[in-house]
């Protein structure tokens, strides 16, 4: 199965475990990852004014690039870049006015031709043809469960994981619609199909602090600690997240956290997607654990490579 | 279409209403009666100030028989106004009341229009229209049709309990059908009621000895209302008796068999908070006082798979071949008295869902408020029984949201409130209660009284801001409220937490009223016949109201409406027989053809086909005249009387002509 | 200070601006609090969400547009899915620093971030941090 891929630049540059361990991961299920030609920064935030349109032009020019590929789908693990890529797809189908101005800004844009690398410009509109998927949600209705279950190499003997869904993957729930805000289940479902023990506790879709860990950093603090601290209470042994910027400030950030809290003793983060790579055999070196600052070794620990059946 | 025998010409009185400025202000009334005048038809024309005001009326009365008029048009308001007015006048002077015309040139004109030149022009046509309209009206008879003086009273809760010992004591049979095994309703579960804190059990048992003791109710309980056909005043009833498989005649309530019946399953009288038996009593004032066999959580009714409880059945009162039976009754009135429920936690995930033990709804809270609760009136949280030293009451859970829940207020949360944090604080003194609000709700009578002496005798705490988040963290829940008065986010660590569901309507019961094809408004509560001046009939002529199965509403009202209901059913019956309004649409045999397209168009079922001939055949008691079969009718044979295609095409040329 | 509210209050360019910018109706507000309640910056801000929304109803814009709680917003979206009413908060919240914008106020410059901090930082973050607080 071939499917377009959009990583996105953070993934890129600072957080290349998120994107080693997706594509080792996926390579293991028969999934081929394509990035769209010449594909550019998402942009980050998906413009919450009715007037800032311009903020629409670099993620819809992306599905568009996977549109003229052939691509229906794009998938994408960071939580923002998802956000970002859904709600642009979707304003421009629900408002006429955003369908035609974006559509205008890019028109006079040059398409590059991934066979030949021609560049072109001037081509058709686009319709929301292409749709986005976070990679969770590929997962459980493009690849399957049941694969994932058969391709399994490692027991991970329900480790008790708190799955972190952070703001943006869930809301706003009517644009986002991908689970209920309140009590969803789509990660705790891929946590179980591939072998872990997800953890409920209240805190899995509060806030980490977001970009405000930069301009304000004792409220980040504060609330990547809650929710660090309500998975531990829970009996969660890590966090498992699926966003860049949460990882940086749960994990990265976690000295900061210990410091204001001195009764907080530490738990470590990781990608879902190392989690899935490390279950299906990928071997420990190429999941990205030196970027890591609280160590997350202990949850990789090497064990006979068995085949386990479901 | 049937060519008509020319008439004599009538003779029709026209009168032009000012009704104040609000016709004048706009049409020139004068200059319409002026030009009607010489219209063919018309004998005589005039305009008045306030045509519904008594000299109005006997302007019109004085004149008819003055100038011997066989037909009436008044030009004024709405006719869902005064119509009823003009026709009582006009049976006054000896005319039939069928021959009153209303038309419209004020909710049709003078009120939707601003040029007055266009406005009196416009007012000619419609008056024009219905002078053509007239000329053509017959004389029509009501018709009647005999009353059934019983009636049928739907839910034993204190609505149903009212209406059927006030109809009974009006000196009518009645038939109170109630699906559990006992009256009560919900009432019977709480513990106090606000604002008198009056025991529950012991305002509403007297009202229930006394209609199971009424010589005119008869009591059936566990049994369903399966189907009713007919129309108003006569009424045929299909009810479906559950069998209980105890012979309540027999059953001496001395208790054996529960305490032998293996089965043990959640008590729903005690919101699943204790356990009961499948051989229960639901309480122990239940009336009828019997013991009821629940045979979905029996071991099998047999004696090979347990049996113990007939063993020790002194006195030979469980029968296990008992069968479900249907008997029919027939009645002249339903009075729909099917009570609520309340709104599931389940929608509310950020509260937790239905996750928490100690997160409670009202109902709830009453059990554990009652002597004969799970706690014996002890507060002590559902978990571990200990006595929670602080308690969140969360007003507005799942109502006044119109964006993902309920967007009704359900009007007794914050009396009921009230009453939770104050028993509370009374039990518990030195316990914390504390108020999550948006408002605070007390329209009824003693009712902010009672509110304030909560606030300031009991000291508990309101605090205006809507909860955003309960969970829990160890042995508390956490609460994250705000309060916008200061302007401070608050947390709370509470031992329990009480929401105030919103009421909804009562489960299972969507499919009955289909059934009977009562109406219901989008949220499944009953659909009043006006929302204001008809407040307890249904438009379904001969179902009554009475409830919360109308609407969210407190004991006095509740009290109050089901006694209108009966009133309105004594109405009904008080006539010697039930007269209908006329303007039917019969089927002309030899036009109709029997192919039935008039049979689909009618909302009230008026309309059969009869096999034995091949044509339709309409119940005119049904027909409330709306008009869709004659519509629909390809060969004409559907003609509705006083209102026939040839009536209204004359009204259609009258008013194109010039 | 008295709140002099005149005829036609709700047509003030203020309050039809913010409507505008950020195509909810302000007025559908019932100042539950909820928004506040579940807003996780909210206990460090000087004006609570609902007092935002609560100000820009009676046209109150300076004191607005002069609060700090612009600059606490995450932008993580628990006020709108939880408003009883449908209104999204953070909307409102960015189409007030919309306004702002062209006042010439710098909330958050790259300025302010010291290089090694720099350094490290996901690129997202101070791409959606200039997005949200930057000129």
């Amino acid at each position: 199965m071939k499917v377009h891929y959009y990583p996105g630049c953070t993934l890129k540059q600072k957080t290349t475990a998120l994107d080693i361990s997706t594509r080792e991961a996926l390579k293991r299920l028969d999934v081929e990852l394509v990035e769209p030609e010449g594909w550019t920064c998402c942009g980050a935030e998906y413009p919450l004014t009715e007037e800032k349109i311009a903020g629409l032009a670099a993620p819809i020019r992306t599905l568009r690039q996977v549109r003229d590929e052939g691509g229906d789908i794009l998938v994408t693990t960071c939580s923002f870049c998802f956000a970002v890529l859904k709600r642009a797809d979707r304003a421009l189908q629900d408002d006429p006015l955003k369908h035609k101005r974006v559509n205008a800004y890019l028109r006079d844009d040059i398409q590059i031709d991934p066979l030949t690398k021609a560049r072109t410009t001037g081509f058709e509109d686009y319709n929301g043809e292409v749709k986005v998927l976070h990679l969770l949600e590929f997962l459980r209705d493009r690849v399957g469960y049941p694969r994932i279950r058969e391709r399994i190499k490692r027991d991970l003997e329900g480790l008790a994981i708190a799955p972190y869904y952070g703001c943006r993957v869930l809301r706003p729930r009517e644009e986002m619609a991908v689970d209920d805000p309140e009590s969803p289940r789509l990660f705790e479902e891929f946590l179980e199909a591939v072998g872990c023990g997800a953890v409920d506790y209240p805190f899995k879709q509060e806030c980490c602090g977001s970009y405000l860990s930069v301009s304000l950093p004792a409220a980040a603090t504060e609330a990547s600690y809650r929710v660090l601290r309500s998975a531990r209470m829970n009996g969660a042994k890590a966090v498992a997240v699926t966003c860049p910027l949460c990882f940086y400030n749960m994990d990265h950030r976690q000295d900061a956290i210990k410091e204001a809290y001195l009764d907080f003793p530490g738990l470590p983060v990781v990608y879902f997607t190392q989690l899935l790579a490390w279950a299906l055999g990928v071997d420990r070196s190429v999941l990205g654990l030196g970027e890591h600052r609280v160590p997350a070794d202990g949850l990789f620990l090497e064990i006979p490579a068995t085949e386990v059946r479901t | 279409m049937t060519t008509k025998p020319k008439l004599k010409e009538k003779r029709i009185g026209l009168f032009v209403c000012h009704c104040g400025v609000n016709i004048a202000g706009v049409v020139d009334v004068g200059k319409v009666a002026e030009q009607l005048k010489d219209t063919p038809g018309v004998s005589f024309s005039t305009d008045y100030v306030y045509m519904c005001s008594d000299p109005g009326q006997q302007m019109i009365i004085d004149t008819i028989k003055e100038k011997h008029l066989d037909g009436i048009i008044v030009a004024a308001c709405s006719p869902t106004l005064h119509e009823k007015t003009f026709q009582e006048a006009a049976r006054l002077a000896g005319l039939n009341p069928y021959q009153i015309e209303i038309a419209n040139i004020r909710e049709q004109d003078s009120w939707v229009h601003t040029d007055k030149e266009k406005a009196t022009k416009k007012a000619v046509k419609i008056v024009k229209s219905h002078v053509a309209k007239a000329r053509q009206n017959e004389n029509l008879d009501p018709i009647k049709v005999d009353v059934n003086r019983r009636a049928l009273i739907i839910g034993g809760g204190v609505s149903g309990l009212q209406a059927a010992m006030d109809i009974a004591d009006h000196g009518y049979e009645v038939i109170l059908v109630e699906k559990n095994p006992s009256i009560g309703g919900k009432m019977i579960q709480l513990s106090e009621t606000f604002p008198t804190l009056d025991c529950s059990q012991c305002i509403l048992t007297p009202k229930m000895v006394e209609v199971s003791r009424h010589p005119r109710i008869k009591l059936l309980t566990y049994h369903e209302v399966d189907s009713i056909s007919g129309f108003v005043g006569n009424f045929k009833v299909r009810i479906k008796k559950r069998p209980r498989y105890v012979d309540e005649t027999l059953c001496n309530l001395c208790g054996e068999c529960e305490k032998v019946c293996p089965q043990v399953v959640p008590d729903e009288f005690n919101m699943g908070l204790s356990f009961r038996k499948a051989i229960y009593l639901p309480f122990p004032q239940a009336i009828p006082g019997t013991y009821t066999l629940d045979a979905e959580n029996c071991l099998g009714l047999n004696p090979v798979r347990c049996g113990k409880c007939k063993d020790v059945c002194d006195k030979k009162a469980i029968d296990y071949d008992m069968k479900e039976t249907i008997t029919e009754e027939e009645v002249g009135a339903v009075v729909v008295a099917t009570g609520y429920d309340l709104y599931t936690m389940q929608a509310l995930g950020e509260y937790g869902g239905e996750k928490y033990d100690d997160v409670v709804n009202g109902l709830e809270f009453e059990r554990i408020l009652s002597a004969s609760g799970p706690t014996g009136g002890e507060i002590r949280r559902p978990s571990d029984g200990k006595v929670p030293r602080s308690i969140v009451f969360v007003q507005c859970s799942g109502s006044r949201d119109s964006e993902k829940h309920l967007p009704y207020c359900s009007k007794i949360c914050c009396m009921y409130t009230a009453k939770h944090a104050m028993m509370y604080r009374h039990r518990v003194p030195d316990g914390q209660a504390t108020v999550f609000y948006i408002d605070v709700r007390t329209g009824g009578k003693s009712f902010d009284e009672f509110y304030m002496r909560t606030v300031e005798e009991d000291k508990v705490l309101y605090i205006r801001g809507k909860v955003s988040k309960i969970f829990k963290e160890g042995d508390k829940l956490i609460v994250w409220g705000v309060d916008t008065l200061t302007g401070k986010k608050v947390e709370i660590e509470a031992d329990m937490v009480v929401l105030a569901m919103a009421m909804v309507k009562a489960d299972g019961v969507q499919d009955l009223l289909k059934k009977l094809k009562i109406a219901t408004d989008i949220h499944g509560f009953l659909a009043e016949a006006h929302p204001k001046l008809r407040p307890v009939e249904s438009l379904n002529a001969g179902f009554y109201l009475a409830g919360c199965a109308h609407g969210p509403k407190d004991i006095p009202e509740t009290v109050a409406q089901a006694s209108a209901a009966a009133a309105k059913v004594g109405d009904l019956f008080a006539q010697k027989e039930l007269v209908h309004e006329p303007t039917v649409v019969p089927v002309n045999d030899e036009l109709c053809s029997g192919c039935g397209i008039c049979l689909t168009m009618c909302p009230y079922t008026a309309r059969t086909l009869d096999p034995a001939r091949g044509v339709v055949v309409v119940n005119e008691i049904l027909c409330e005249g709306c008009g869709a079969c004659a519509a629909a009718c390809p060969s004409g044979a559907a003609q509705q009387r006083n209102q026939t295609d040839d009536q209204i095409f004359s009204m259609l040329r009258a008013m194109l002509r010039d | 200070m008295r709140v002099k509210l005149k005829a036609g209050h709700d047509q003030r360019k203020f309050i039809k601006r913010i409507e505008e910018l950020s195509g909810e109706n302000v007025f559908a507000c019932y100042q539950c609090g909820r928004c506040s309640a579940g807003c996780p910056m909210a206990a460090e801000m000087d004006l609570l969400p609902n007092q935002v929304i609560r100000l820009v109803q009676m046209g109150l814009s300076e004191d607005v547009l002069r609060s700090k709680t612009l600059f606490l917003c995450a932008s993580c979206f628990t006020c709108e899915s939880r408003c009883p009413k449908g209104i999204d908060m953070a909307r409102v919240m960015e189409a007030v620093r919309h306004i702002l914008d062209p006042k010439g106020k710098d909330a958050f410059g790259p300025g302010e971030i010291p290089p090694e901090l720099a350094q490290e930082l996901p690129q997202q973050v101070l791409v959606s941090l200039f997005k949200k607080f930057a000129k």
